[in-house]
């Protein structure tokens, strides 16, 4: 009689059981696809409008579709010269700060010198300290320093100085395993330091010098608090989004702002799908 | 002898570091001679563009072209371009972006910028001398000024600005959302508004208001007169009614539907251009402010004021201030400062000529008061206004 | 395996020379210009004279307390609750991502390439009012009826969380998926449960993580201004929306140096406290 009862109750039980293994397998899944969903849920409200046609000043209720803010993207005064001085910011930031950060990392990791924790602690401090001190500690800096003129200098200085510890931070993440085997067996191949430094050791750490460029003009564009206490009367990207939003952002700043998002996404996305062949051609 | 190249090939190295480290002392040498030299005061050359920062919704714009047809018709005649910029969202914002350039001595790259009467960064730019003297030989249409503006106290001979328009702080008021708001009582004191009303954050224009609504004097400030009114918006503020404290930011919100009501200057309704936002001067007064034009150091003396002498011309003002609804065009719609304007705007667009907030006449004029000079330069009543507004 | 110079040469400091020179000029230098300014009286109409007042400090910390102590808050909670959402996505790409890990890592990240200032402002226009969210909450009675999501300090926090999401989510990622499969699966060999083995075994070893992915966004959410001014009200204005009104709407630059001061030191004391939880090493090993 037991063993009857055991038997219907297993069918039962298995069904839930079951049914409850499904979604405790897949609750992970569909929590995460919630998750994206509601990470590019701003992204999509920011191209949608770009399409917006508003009849008034205001871009914040949609009002119809229309190609004419991609058409006229510069036909709001002001944002041309804005992205352009972003874009040239960016660009001189990203290679200075590269530059300075590669030479920070080589020191770091190749030698042991005195100082050494210290230097660590000084490229630490950026990274930990609000970008509001940075930015005003800067700008009492500048205020007593005649000959500084507030505008393209100062923008840049700014940023090439929070572009450096993020720089360091990467190309050393990528230093520090690197095999100095094939360094020695070139110099063991009587290839003199520099000839080794330019054909063995650049060539293999390139990507990270390349992901610290582009790590640093990622940030250096986007980049808003350092730069509104700093710019004087000059107007990057990110100031000019904050002086039209206060008066009704129009949609040639979201026209923008989805140009640098489908940029970006799409050198990523290209550097990932190359990756995955690379992977799946490994495997 | 691998070390000694080491070493020679480092330093090598190293200096290319340093060259790099000294680009920005080259972009120093090359970009910082933008000091006295730039503006020059009376060689009666034009410049090829004027830099004019002005406030929102403060020029005449053509909705379908989205330009400034007074600008455009500038062009034509003087052959100057207009790079004009929206930049100013209140005056203390405005002054803080300015005033690290300005007091190292250089130049904030405009030619003409507008500030406010009714706070005190106008008064502080004379007093600072960061203004330039205008060039009244071209400038004949400065003859054309309203009597009632030619001797402001902070500028005796109008040496130094010359006002854009002059208009009136009071209360808009969303009618979809809410009945009527009429009254700073109703605006600061009924609970249905409860979190959807925003004030301004100049003291000269708030407290203004605030004061008439006690009853007193706002052009003669006292401390009982100061505290009273302080103490009736700390209120709102400490319940929860005022939703935000804001400059020219508030119209965003209140196109959008956020704010049923809002502290607010009289010209921007209009250009809002929802038809269900009304504005009103509020039942026991609102304020009467004038924003001024001023060439800032080392702005060009001479294009500006022959721009100023442009829109000094009846004709011009008429046509800025009201708009032509035939050519799709939206007016300023404030209070315009010259004689001989309304001639015009009736021309162009008689409705908006006949509007008494526009072209006020002697009964609307009467309900509106300007602020005690005096107070706006009162640090401890600064303080207290400042500590209330940053929350 | 690494192999250190060890140069008494000059190598290693021409090395750093250039780098260094520029952090000591315009990031250490510029705190010591901050630090001197803080000790100032005066206003801005008659100047500014050094005067060791240190009054400053007492007066920016008692005027302002307030705001100091939401800063925090607000920071707090959205660093606990980007801990809490990020953590089951990064172990999911870690461990169920597969070949498709670095394109999920791409849609964490992705938001970033979109302005943090055009980002936050989407979220102005989503929580309006008068739109879809809010008007789906009231009617699911989460929201009073005339309840409202933006000038609150939900909207703040919200934002913060949202836009520092990313900055939590990598690093945890990044720890999770060096974590060696084989420990879990001995773990539950050793009749672990599975929540068990997440607790003691793969938890523990995603710590650096979350050391990283924590203080990577509690500081710069602390020093905030921009979802506090475009989300919140007057009532929810951080230490940041001050300090920058301070320096460039008031000119008051004594009173917000000094603030700027004891953000610093706020946040500097956070970082200590956290290190002696979590331990000093995962500290510097994973921030450098």
């Amino acid at each position: 009689m037991s063993a009857v009862a055991v038997d219907q109750r297993r069918p039962r039980a298995g069904f839930f059981a079951v049914a409850w293994a499904f979604v405790k397998h897949h609750v992970l899944t569909v929590y995460s696809i919630l998750f994206f969903g509601y990470l590019l849920l701003p992204i999509g409200v920011v191209i949608l409008f770009s399409f917006n046609h508003p009849t008034g000043k205001f871009n914040y209720t949609w009002q119809g579709f229309t190609w004419d803010n991609w058409h006229y993207w510069n036909g709001v005064p002001g944002i041309q010269s804005a992205i352009v001085l972003s874009l040239e910011i960016a660009l001189l930031a990203s290679v200075v700060a590269t530059a300075l950060g590669t030479l920070i990392a080589l020191a770091l990791v190749r030698y042991g010198f005195r100082g050494r924790a210290s230097t660590n602690i000084l490229i630490f401090l950026p990274l930990s300290t609000p970008e509001i001190v940075l930015g005003a500690s800067l700008l009492t800096l500048f205020l007593n320093l005649s000959f500084v003129t507030f505008g393209f200098q100062t923008i840049l200085i700014a940023h090439i100085m929070f572009c450096i510890s993020f720089a360091v931070v990467t190309v050393k993440a990528r230093l520090v395993g690197f095999d100095r085997h094939l360094e020695e067996a070139a110099m063991d191949l009587f290839a003199n330091e520099w000839a080794t430094f330019r054909k063995v050791t650049l060539p293999l750490i390139a990507p990270a010098i390349l992901a610290a460029l582009l790590l640093c003009f990622a940030i250096s564009i986007d980049d808003f608090v350092v730069t509104y206490f700093n710019s004087g009367s000059s107007v990057t990207f990110p100031l000019f989004v904050w002086g039209a939003a206060r008066i009704g952002a129009p949609p040639q700043v979201n026209v923008i702002g989805t140009a640098i998002f489908v940029i970006a996404l799409t050198a990523m996305l290209v550097n990932v799908l190359i990756q995955m062949r690379r992977a799946k051609a490994a495997a | 002898m691998t070390n000694q190249l080491t070493r020679r090939q480092l330093l090598e190295r190293g200096a290319a570091g340093g060259a790099v480290l000294t680009l920005p002392g080259l972009l120093a040498a090359c970009g910082g001679t933008s000091k006295a030299g730039a503006g020059s005061t009376t060689s009666h050359q034009l410049a090829k563009t004027l830099n004019f920062s002005n406030w929102t919704l403060y020029m005449d714009t053509n909705n379908k072209t989205h330009t400034n047809p007074s600008l455009v018709a500038f062009k034509k005649q003087t052959g100057v371009g207009v790079s004009y910029v929206e930049d100013i969202n209140d005056n203390a914002s405005f002054f803080g972006k300015i005033q690290g350039p300005l007091s190292r001595g250089q130049s904030i790259h405009r030619d003409i910028i507008v500030l406010t009467d009714n706070d005190r960064y106008l008064g502080l730019m004379l007093k600072k001398g960061w203004a330039e003297k205008l060039d009244k030989s071209a400038i004949p249409n400065m003859k054309n000024l309203v009597a009632v503006q030619r001797h402001p106290n902070f500028d005796p001979n109008r040496d130094y600005t010359l006002p854009w328009q002059s208009g009136m702080t009071g209360i808009a008021y969303n009618d979809t959302l809410t009945d009527p708001v009429l009254s700073l009582s109703d605006l600061l004191e009924n609970p249905k508004l409860k979190g959807k009303i925003t004030v301004l954050n100049s003291m000269g224009d708030a407290m203004t208001i605030v004061m008439l609504a006690n009853g007193d004097d706002p052009a003669k400030v006292t401390d009982k007169s100061w505290n009273d009114a302080f103490n009736r918006i700390k209120k709102a503020v400490d319940n929860k009614q005022i939703r935000q404290f804001t400059g020219n930011d508030y119209a965003p919100p209140l196109a959008k539907g956020d704010l049923a009501a809002a502290m607010s200057w009289s010209g921007d309704i209009a250009q809002i251009g929802n038809k269900h936002i009304h504005w009103n001067v509020p039942k026991d007064g609102g304020a009467l402010w004038t924003d001024n034009m001023l060439i800032p150091k080392g702005g060009n003396v001479y294009t500006a004021s022959v721009y100023m002498n442009y829109v000094y011309d009846p004709k011009v003002q008429g046509l800025m201030e009201a708009g032509d609804p035939k050519r799709n065009i939206t007016g300023i719609y404030y209070i315009p400062p010259v004689m001989g304007a309304k001639a015009w705007a009736l021309k162009y667009n008689p409705s908006v000529a006949n509007n008494p907030l526009i072209f006020p006449n002697a009964e609307t004029l009467a309900k509106v008061h300007i602020f005690d000079n005096a107070a706006l330069n009162n640090q401890k009543y600064l303080t207290q206004w400042q500590n209330l507004i940053s929350g | 395996m690494n192999l250190f110079h060890r140069h008494r040469g000059l190598t290693p400091y021409l090395l750093l020379a250039p780098g260094t020179l520029f952090l000591m000029a315009f990031f250490v230098v510029p705190l010591g210009f901050l630090a001197y300014q803080s000790l100032e009286s005066g206003n801005f109409d008659v100047g500014f004279a050094f005067t060791w007042a240190w009054g400053n400090y007492w007066t920016a910390l008692h005027d302002y307390r307030a705001q100091f102590v939401r800063s925090l808050e607000y920071a707090g909670i959205a660093t606990l609750l980007a801990l809490v959402f990020s953590y089951p996505v990064a172990y999911w790409i870690a461990f169920r991502g597969g070949r498709w890990k670095n394109l999920l890592l791409l849609f964490i990240v992705a938001p970033f390439f979109v302005t943090y200032l055009i980002r936050t402002l989407a979220w102005e226009t989503i929580l309006a009012d008068h739109g879809f969210v809010v008007n789906t909450l009231q009617s699911l009675h989460v929201l009073g009826s005339g309840g409202r999501l933006l000038a609150t300090s939900t909207a703040v926090v919200a934002g913060i969380t949202y836009n520092f999401l990313p900055f939590m989510a990598l690093p945890l990622y990044v720890s999770l998926e060096q974590i060696d499969g084989r420990m879990i699966e001995a773990a539950e060999d050793l009749y672990a449960s599975k929540w068990d083995a997440f607790w003691r075994v793969t938890f523990p070893l995603s710590l650096p993580g979350v050391v990283a992915g924590t203080l990577l966004t509690f500081i710069p959410a602390a020093g905030d201004f921009i979802n506090a001014q475009l989300l919140g009200s007057t009532q929810n204005h951080m230490i940041g929306n001050v300090i920058q009104s301070k320096f460039l709407e008031q000119t008051e630059y004594p009173s917000a140096a000094a603030m700027s001061f004891i953000l610093m030191a706020a946040i500097l004391v956070f970082v200590f406290l956290y290190a002696r939880l979590v331990g000093t090493e995962q500290l510097t090993g994973t921030a450098v």
